[in-house]
């Protein structure tokens, strides 16, 4: 059977994906961790770009009508997911900041009190 | 001291007494139009300060240093390198109190909508043993109708969520004591701050009182402070606080 345009375009999206997350390992952008689960996404991509019909059985084996509609939801629920950790990730990052500005604000007391006369109001 | 309850005209003279153990922490962010005369009116009261300036972009820092300079040895400032908002700063204003031995501690806005007058009455509770923290409750009467209503609400989402019923959830002066500020454990960065320290007084079971406080509305002070995008952050950190 002929291969549809969508699938070369998920075949094309899925191996990109590989090389840009595998290069993001090698400079010690992402973790491991991250690294087997983007991944993960990147091969179900691929195998189901070329084996669409595969989703049928997931549809069947789910309970949900089609195939596409299955793809659909788990790609929802990935997508809330990360949102999720990233949520997660900022609100750390933000109370470590605001623990480093606060412990230099607290080391600089009364810093520059001599300096810049020109500012006096 | 003892007995008889002090009134606002009585403060200069029982301020004397008393005036080398209140600390006053005052948080001021972009308040370069008004923050010169708040603390040189705390000065010249003989009050001890710890201004913290969270990030501010206009002079607001400047304006302050040239003022603690020229009281030596009683005011002390600290400067966020960054904005941080309100919870951050008056963290770092009570570790600086703490960090200085300080007994008596009072939160008091620098954007002019408080009464000096008022840091007496309210310390006095703490003063005399008979409070670990007291809340200065504004008069709701004489609030524009919409900060009274956003006020009110406060109150009733900080009863809902945090358990505990007060007079003025989200107002800026209060009082503490050493006790109660080492017992606060509050993460809120923002105005959440307010509400989250009612709910410490509850949890941490301290003793609190409330006592009326005047409120000066200008212009000025109406355009900041809690309005009704930051009521609904809170409230969002509140739902979010209770499934945690």
């Amino acid at each position: 059977m002929a291969m549809m345009l969508y699938q070369y375009i998920g075949l094309v999206i899925g191996i990109v994906g590989i090389v840009y997350t595998f290069m993001r390992f090698r400079e010690n952008k992402m973790s491991l961790g991250m690294l087997f689960l983007w991944n993960i996404v990147w091969i179900v991509l691929i195998v189901l770009s070329i084996f669409p019909e595969a989703t049928v059985y997931f549809a069947n084996l789910t309970g949900i009508g089609r195939g596409l509609d299955v793809i659909l939801i788990l790609g929802l629920i990935g997508c809330y997911y990360l949102i999720f950790r990233i949520y997660n990730m900022i609100e750390n990052i933000e109370q470590e900041i605001t623990h480093i500005a606060r412990e230099i604000a607290l080391q600089r007391e009364n810093a520059d009190l001599d300096e810049k006369e020109d500012e006096e109001d | 001291m003892p007995g008889e309850p002090l009134k606002k005209q009585d403060t200069p003279k029982l301020l004397a007494q008393v005036e080398e153990d209140i600390w006053v922490i005052i948080p001021a962010y972009n308040e370069e139009n008004i923050i010169g005369d708040v603390l040189k009116e705390l000065f010249s009261r003989g009050l001890k300060l710890v201004i913290i300036d969270d990030g501010s972009t206009d002079r607001t820092y400047e304006i302050a240093r040239a003022i603690v300079k020229d009281n030596p040895g009683r005011g002390y400032l600290y400067h966020h390198p960054i904005n941080r908002g309100l919870g951050a700063t008056l963290k770092t204003g009570i570790e600086a109190c703490l960090a200085k031995g300080a007994d008596i501690m009072v939160t008091f806005d620098a954007d002019g909508q408080h009464n000096p007058d008022d840091i007496l009455p309210v310390s006095q509770p703490i003063i005399e043993g008979q409070a670990d923290v007291v809340i200065g409750v504004r008069d709701f009467d004489d609030m524009p109708r919409v900060k009274k209503i956003s006020n009110q609400l406060m109150n009733i989402i900080t009863w809902i969520f945090y358990g505990a019923h007060v007079q003025d959830s989200q107002s800026g002066l209060r009082a503490f004591n050493r006790k109660a500020a080492i017992a606060l454990d509050v993460v809120s960065r923002e105005y959440g701050i307010s509400s989250e320290i009612i709910r410490e007084i509850k949890h941490k079971e301290l003793r609190m009182e409330e006592v009326p406080i005047e409120t000066i509305y200008t212009e000025y002070a109406l355009a900041k402070g809690t309005n009704l995008k930051v009521g609904i952050k809170i409230l969002v950190k509140m739902i979010r606080d209770v499934f945690k």
